[in-house]
């Protein structure tokens, strides 16, 4: 069984953790176009090399991220999520720019 | 033999009808019932050993929120240093630190404490946030010298006394039920506190005595905890 | 029982405790200690069970539980390993895979045919035509079987547990307990673990000078010194079964599996000797020179009368010197080598005055009855090949000492890498990764000092990267450059039988032919022929069959390879990996309420619901009468099982506005709102309400099973946005009833004095703080079934108190509980929707006529950009609701399609037989040509019987909502 890093709970078998997908910045889903949105929602990365991913600490319910070699699956680090968001994030209508395909 | 039943307050462990079949003895603890012994003479060996207790009934409150370290903190709460590890208070009130957010605090064997009361009575300040950990979790304590080789039946975590020291807090997984444990001796007696999901408390009182069997542990009551603390 | 050899022969048997035990319904007795293979033995049993193809008799290969040999039936337990498994008083033993009697199986007539059951055989036979495999399959499962499975057996307990080390070396020979030991003194905390009943490894039974003097020597230094080491825990009769990422490694000992997690791994798992490939090397009496050894040394069992060593080492000497030792006649050591290098073992043999039979092999064994009766050897003319003639030497044991294969299969699981020396004629490992170290004949080392240097530079290394000691590492040890292996010990015979694979029964020409037949990587040799597919795992046909295919395929043995060893090492019982079960059931507060009231309780998700309160015979009248009585009553149904998410903070309505699909900015305090979520993908996950208790506080209901994925997504959403808010799930905090009916007001009232309950300060949707029978309570107003009513939350551990105060204040009302089989009917009456039962992965709002609980004036929320894509394009489905009228057609049941002809276009999600509507009702999916009210669907209900139903417009029941606004 795999050990992973929990930034607050420190080493764990994997079996502690739910893996949450890939990490991808969502577009501004008000401006982007249909396609681009359809990537973001259907298509996943799977990328061969360093990827960037969501993990949940199940038993405290703390999520974080983890950069893993998906060719050794090697992790490389964790860190918790405020390291890439650190502030406030807020939508603002923009229905008329929306994206055609 | 007294007269004291569960049933004759509102607040009832999950455990209660277990308790009743093991023919234990229940006391009057503050305005709450809790099992006093089982009616063995030798408890306080068996806690010392390896002994199960149900402290459900005892009051315990959580607080969340970036606000809340600090307004415990003005409202007399000794904070411990670092997430995962608790502090003794004052009143002998226990209170963990869950993450950098949260506080977990448990109220002494005796219910002498007042802190809980008094934060509850505290006005709250922003970004602070109760939790009803006194509902949403059992609370269980595992004694005796042999409990942590126990647990490594059933949790993954290596709670040894050499590597998890007194104080110290693991959020894991026991018996697959999410858990917190807080390591809490009581004098020289190595004790765990086990809160869990309380839906599960039957399952898992189940689990810990099954696994207790091969060490002949047994459930105690508070009464001998209180003896070795 | 033939007398043992005396002591210190046999150093795992107690000759104080005979033990009585039957074989073949045969009794015979051996000592405590003995394996059933040698207490039979002893005895002069030889002959254990038959082989899985031919039938061919089979017996002891290495004494070490190593092969397939040897698998017998116990009672509870088939394919047991016999020289594994310890006699015990009146054990009953039986030998395996044979048709009449083990001595004289009709089904060995099947060696006959084996011309006609070629490689490939089962492939080629019955692949066509089609249909052809179905009516052979069960022929040839039975003959093809090994042991039976007890299918009355009682389950037993079988657990786990978890360990935790700084160092875990696996193998106690002599690497692993020196390796052990100068990591032990280092204060780390170490386990050694062997499969063996005993620490020593080879020491317990190799001869490793001319006197047998130094292992016994060295066994009992080391052992004394590990003894003495107190951060040595030390596990015999336990297989490491596997090596799995970060060193958990799952060792298994008798009834408990051990889930060991090690900082560093040194393994020292020794190597595997090898057999010669000639005609009829299968023969009971042909072993393994260890095997012999080990017979004398840890049974005193003397392996036969009259002996033949074939070799292609020393070790073949050291062999024939104990075997001499022991009072075996040794007839001949026969040496592929055609120059035997100079050693003292030879020199010792030849003062023996044992006959010495250089550059010979043995071409072929003869039998008598069931057991070897002579050798031919002959001379070697070239490699592989030989003289046409030779020599009858008569023999009833013949040992094999011709090189070694290191047990490599925890270092490859853990990406070590295997290459093949060639000079060496030797697999060799390399490539180990960090935190794992390798020494001893694992390593190619077979010298005892290099295998003992070796050890204590390993543990060097984990000592210093476990930060305990700083020393430096010494030099590598270069390997000898004599080595045990000889590089062609097959010999092809014009009858064949040359067994590679003893498992099963593959001779030469199988895989020869292989390859021939266009398999020639060695993973498709390996499927093809099931090479190394048998219980042994390759263990002894990987090295020959990599020989083999290599020289068939002209490359050499590194690039042909072996096959990927996968775990486990060892078979394992399946209680092993199964353990305890481990199911976090999940009971309400009231739960025992519901049993004295009669409930069966069903399992959903993790918690025991009640479905319904009476006899199960009589169920469908319980359910009736007690959606009844909500209907014309009052009912009590416990929803503690239900989601509860607190959301509070600055933010809590902004929050909700993104996370939901409905407005909740606007929502006013003391109101409860209809909350439906969506994923990013537009699809309907849960739906729950949210009940605004102030400006800050919003109460969020999820659904039982979904409430934990709801509460994991809003933090995994907030710790992206960062609102002010927190988000806490309370569901288990809080007991829940539902409270329904006409008379649902006049009961409660008698409890809540601190709230109007009246309908104008109290309307359907609002919600409400106070107090139930002295309980502090949160009150909402929900119509889930339809009826006036109000689910009450209430502190968890005050669940069954509330429970009989309602049922108490209720009696002069009727009140009855109700369970989840009537709430369900209730809730289809009012045509409410249950996520997950009328939705699935692909359902969107607008199909299940929810597009009013999407808002469209918001800037975001999660799956909202989707939705309105899939608006733009034409519905697929909709989910409607049905009646049927015919009375006399059978009920449609869950999944049931909806046919247009002999095309399918829907299927239904949800039927019962309303009793308020007193006919079938439900809902399916059609297609939207047929959502129109007063369409006419058709269903193929139980039986393939078409059934027609009427689309109608929902709810079933009070479309105009009086009743639950009453």
């Amino acid at each position: 069984m795999k050990l992973l890093t929990c930034p607050l709970n420190g080493p764990r078998n994997i079996a502690e953790f739910t893996y949450g997908g890939e990490y991808h910045p969502m577009p501004d889903p008000n401006i982007t176009d249909t396609r681009a949105w359809a990537e973001h929602v259907f298509f996943h990365d799977n990328a061969a090399g360093v990827v960037t991913e969501w993990w949940c600490h199940t038993a405290s319910s703390f999520w974080f991220l983890a950069e893993r070699n998906t060719i050794s699956d090697e992790v490389i680090r964790t860190f918790e999520a405020s390291e890439l968001f650190n502030q406030r994030i807020d939508f603002v209508a923009t229905n008329s720019k929306e994206g055609k395909l | 033999m007294t007269s004291i039943r569960p049933s004759q307050v509102k607040r009832r462990s999950q455990l209660a009808r277990r308790h009743i079949e093991l023919g234990a003895e229940f006391e009057h603890c503050s305005n709450l019932i809790v099992v006093k012994d089982y009616g063995s003479q030798t408890e306080v060996d068996q806690a010392k050993k390896l002994g199960l207790a149900d402290l459900s009934t005892l009051p315990r409150i959580g607080f969340k929120g970036t606000g809340a370290p600090d307004w415990a903190a003005y409202h007399g709460v000794t904070l411990p240093q670092q997430p995962n590890t608790s502090a003794v208070q004052k009143d002998d009130s226990l209170v963990a630190k869950l993450s950098h957010q949260e506080l977990l605090i448990l109220s002494d064997l005796g219910v002498t404490s007042t802190q809980i009361e008094r934060l509850e009575d505290s006005p709250i300040a922003a970004q602070t946030y109760a939790l009803p950990r006194a509902d949403s979790h059992c609370w269980l304590a595992v004694t005796g010298n042999q409990a942590a080789e126990m647990f490594s039946k059933i949790c993954a975590v290596d709670l040894r006394a050499h590597k998890f020291a007194n104080g110290e807090v693991a959020q894991t997984s026991v018996a697959r039920a999410n858990s917190i444990v807080i390591r809490h001796d009581l004098g020289s007696t190595p004790c765990f506190y086990v809160l869990t999901d309380a839906s599960a408390t039957e399952f898992l009182w189940d689990c810990l005595l099954d696994a207790m069997a091969e060490y002949t542990g047994a459930p105690v009551g508070v009464s001998a905890l209180r003896t070795l603390s | 029982m033939k007398p043992r050899l005396p002591a210190p022969y046999g150093s795992l048997i107690d000759r104080d405790m005979p033990v009585n035990f039957n074989f073949e319904r045969r009794s015979y007795q051996g000592f405590a200690g003995d394996s059933i293979a040698s207490a039979l033995a002893a005895n002069e049993q030889w002959l254990l069970s038959r082989s899985f193809k031919y039938h061919r008799p089979r017996g002891a290969l290495t004494m070490a539980g190593q092969d397939a040999n040897t698998m017998v039936q116990l009672p509870s337990n088939p394919n047991a390993l016999a020289d594994r498994e310890l006699i015990s008083d009146n054990l009953d033993v039986m030998g395996q895979n044979y048709s009449g009697s083990l001595t004289k199986d009709r089904g060995a007539l099947l060696g006959f045919f084996s011309r006609f059951l070629p490689v490939g055989f089962y492939y080629k036979a019955f692949f066509k035509p089609r249909g052809m495999w179905e009516k052979w399959a069960p022929f040839i499962r039975k003959k093809a079987g090994l042991g039976i499975i007890n299918q009355q057996l009682e389950p037993e307990y079988y657990d786990k547990q978890y360990k935790f080390f700084d160092v875990v070396v696996v193998g106690g020979g002599p690497a692993g307990m020196q390796a052990a030991l100068s990591a032990g003194v280092e204060g780390c905390e170490v386990l050694l673990v062997d499969e063996n009943p005993t620490l020593g490894g080879s020491l317990n039974y190799t001869r490793f000078d001319t006197e047998a003097v130094r292992g016994r020597k060295l066994r009992a230094q080391l052992i004394e010194k590990i003894e003495a080491n107190s951060n040595i825990t030390c596990m015999t009769d336990a297989v490491c079964n596997a090596w799995f990422a970060d060193n958990w490694l799952p060792i298994i000992r008798h009834k408990r599996l051990y889930k060991v997690r090690a900082k560093q791994t040194i393994l020292c798992t020794g190597a595997l000797e090898q057999q010669a490939v000639f005609h009829n090397n299968d023969l009971p009496g042909v072993m393994m020179s260890s095997a012999a050894q080990r017979l004398m040394h840890l049974y005193a069992v003397r392996p036969g009368h009259a002996g033949v060593i074939v070799t292609g080492n020393n070790d073949g000497y050291a062999n024939a010197l104990d075997l001499f030792d022991a009072g075996v006649e040794i007839r001949a050591i026969v040496d592929l080598r055609e120059q035997p290098c100079e050693s003292p073992m030879i020199d010792a043999a030849v003062a023996r005055g044992i006959r010495i039979e250089a550059g010979h092999a043995v071409y072929s064994a003869h039998k008598s009855g069931n057991h070897l009766s002579a050798v031919e050897i002959r001379k070697i003319t070239s490699p592989g090949v030989c003289a046409d003639s030779g020599e009858v030497i008569p023999c009833d044991l013949l040992c094999m000492a011709v090189g070694y294969t290191p047990t490599y299969q925890l270092v490859c699981q853990a990406g070590g890498q295997l290459s093949y020396d060639d000079e060496s004629a030797m697999f060799t490992l390399g490539n180990c990764p960090e935190a794992m170290q390798i020494a001893g004949s694992v390593n190619s080392h077979w010298d005892l000092d290099a295998c003992l240097a070796e050890a204590s530079r390993a543990a060097v290394i984990a000592t210093n990267a476990l930060g305990l000691t700083n020393a430096d590492v010494p030099p590598q040890i270069a390997r000898e450059s004599l080595s045990p292996n000889h590089p062609w010990p097959i010999f092809a015979h014009s009858a064949g039988k040359e067994f590679v694979d003893y498992d099963e029964d593959l001779t030469i020409a199988d895989i020869i032919n292989a390859t021939r037949d266009g398999y020639e990587h060695i993973q498709l040799v390996k499927r093809y022929s099931t090479c190394g597919m048998g219980p042994s795992q390759g263990r002894h046909s990987a090295l020959a069959a990599a020989r083999l295919v290599a020289a068939a395929t002209n490359r050499t043995v590194a690039q042909t390879g072996v096959t990927t060893a996968r775990p486990p090492f060892a078979p394992e019982h399946l209680g092993h990996s199964a353990g305890r079960s481990f199911y976090p059931a999940r009971r309400s507060n009231m739960h025992y309420r519901h049993l004295e009231a009669g409930a069966q309780m069903l399992q959903a998700g993790a918690w025991y619901r009640p479905a319904f309160y009476g006899r199960p015979d009589n169920s469908l009248k319980c359910i009736n009468d007690e959606v009844n009585n909500v209907r014309n009553n009052v009912g009590l149904v416990d929803v503690s099982t239900l989601g509860g998410i607190e959301v509070r903070g600055p933010d809590a309505a902004e929050f909700l506005n993104r996370f939901y699909t409905f407005g909740f900015v606007k929502q006013p305090v003391g109101k409860a709102r209809y909350a439906l979520l969506t994923n990013e993908g537009g699809v309907v996950i849960d739906d729950g309400v949210a009940c605004r208790f102030s400006h800050e506080h919003y109460y969020v209901t999820a659904t039982t099973g979904g409430v934990d994925r709801v509460y994991q997504s809003m933090l995994k959403w907030n710790a992206q946005w960062r609102l002010d808010i927190d988000i806490a799930n309370v569901t288990s905090a809080y007991c829940g009833v539902n409270i329904a009916g006409p008379k649902a007001r006049e009961v409660l009232a008698k409890l809540c004095t601190d709230v109007d309950l009246s309908n104008e300060s109290f309307p359907y949707m609002g919600v409400r703080e106070g107090t139930v029978a002295g309980i502090e309570a949160r009150l909402i107003r929900v119509g889930f079934v339809g009826e006036l009513g109000y689910e009450i939350h209430v502190p968890q551990h005050s669940g069954e108190a509330l429970w009989d105060a309602i049922m108490d204040a209720g009696q002069q009302q009727g009140i009855k509980p109700f369970g989840i089989e009537a709430q369900r009917v209730l809730r289809l009456e009012k045509g409410h929707i249950i996520i997950g039962q009328d939705t699935d992965a692909m359902s969107n709002p607008m199909e299940v006529q929810m597009g009013w609980a999407v808002s469209r004036q918001k800037p975001f929320f999660v799956g909202g950009r989707t939705i309105r894509e899939l608006e733009k394009k034409p519905q697929l489905r909709s989910l409607v609701g049905f009646i049927v009228h015919d009375s006399r057609a059978p009920i449609p049941k869950e999944s049931h399609l909806v046919l247009d002809g002999a095309q399918m276009t829907g299927r239904v999600t949800s039927c019962n037989y309303s009793p308020t509507l007193q006919k079938p009702i439900g809902l399916a999916y059609v297609v939207p040509d047929s959502a129109q009210a007063g369409s006419s669907i058709i269903i193929k209900s139980t039986g393939g019987v078409p059934v027609t139903a009427e689309v109608v417009n929902l709810p079933f029941y009070d479309p105009d909502t009086l009743r639950q606004e009453l």
